[in-house]
């Protein structure tokens, strides 16, 4: 005990868990504080005391929740411990005000997953992006690879090629524009000297749009 | 806590910047119980956002506790006194008149 506000963290003796790092135990005081801080007005300030308390306070909240859920789990003898068992969890211990609001995140989390995936690969070249705003303009079935625009680009090319036989001139023509685009990318990336397999695949469809094309007129 | 990054390399968007950490939520769900085996992706994430909630109406009650008090430091016994006040945060009766005897047995000790 060296000093009387680390006491009861640091010894543990009214925590099981005693033997767990403290790092492990709790959330990152940081974190706690700065949500703290949003509940409180400007000239509000927080002892660190306090935050040390809250800190305790929310591992104890998710460990109640928790185990409520866990044992709804058994009860219905499934492994797996979901997000609906923490809101009915959630539900049965009092914190019904709690479940509009986690289902509209969980709503918006669900929603933004498409958008989240553009986000990530955003940094693998924007050329994705222009070239699929451009892919879509034939009205052919890419709409399962905006999702992942980079890891899809060979899906990608793929769908084209089978999709190849049915379309006419000015589809071809409005693809050989595609093509100038991702020629011009792919380029781009050589610079950088990062090919990558999305990219030789555009290089094929490319090619086999241009022989196509030349077929044609 | 390098597991944070494989978290927040998929999540970072879903969770914002202003979240917990997701790795360390799951710990502490893990530690809650022998059975608690398997959790699923979605589970800390409910978590992530049901302690902001949590934490900003615990505060919000303990910081009243502070004004009656006419001063402006959220201090340790304000929790306390808003968690015996509630029927709802029951759970953290103990925890917290364990911390508030400890922190008084220590001072004792001290003098």
């Amino acid at each position: 005990m060296a000093s009387p506000g680390d006491g009861s963290r640091e010894n543990g003796e009214h925590s099981p868990r005693s033997n767990v790092r403290e790092q492990d135990r709790f959330l990152p005081v940081a974190n706690i504080s700065r949500i703290m801080k949003k509940a409180l007005p400007a000239n509000g300030k927080i002892a660190k005391d306090a935050k040390e308390t809250m800190q305790e306070c929310v591992s104890e909240f998710i460990s109640f929740i928790t185990s409520e859920a866990s044992e709804k789990c058994q009860r219905e003898k499934r492994k797996t411990i979901n997000g609906d068992d923490l809101l009915s969890a959630m539900a049965t211990l009092g914190f019904e005000e709690y479940i509009e609001p986690l289902k509209l995140y969980l709503q918006k989390y669900r929603e933004g997953d498409s958008k989240l995936s553009t986000k990530v690969t955003d940094n693998a070249g924007k050329r994705e992006a222009t070239g699929l705003q451009v892919a879509n303009q034939p009205g052919t079935s890419t709409q399962v690879e905006m999702k992942m625009p980079h890891h899809s680009s060979f899906a990608h090319g793929m769908t084209y090629m089978q999709s190849q036989t049915s379309l006419d001139k000015w589809d071809l023509v409005r693809h050989l524009c595609h093509s100038v685009k991702l020629i011009v990318a792919s380029f781009h990336n050589f610079k950088k000297f990062r090919m990558v397999v999305g990219d030789i695949i555009y290089l094929r469809y490319i090619l086999f749009v241009t022989k196509c094309s030349e077929k044609l007129f | 806590m390098r597991q944070a990054g494989i978290y927040s390399g998929i999540l970072c968007g879903k969770n914002g910047p202003h979240s917990l950490p997701l790795s360390r939520i799951k710990k502490i769900m893990k530690q809650s119980g022998e059975d608690v085996k398997m959790i699923s992706c979605e589970a800390p994430l409910v978590f992530a956002k049901a302690c902001e909630l949590f934490i900003e109406e615990l505060t919000a009650r303990a910081y009243k506790v502070t004004m009656q008090g006419k001063r402006r430091t959220l201090q340790r016994e304000d929790i306390a006194a808003a968690v015996t006040a509630t029927d709802l945060f029951d759970f953290l009766l103990e925890m917290v008149s364990a911390s508030v005897i400890n922190d008084g047995r220590t001072a004792t000790e001290s003098t």
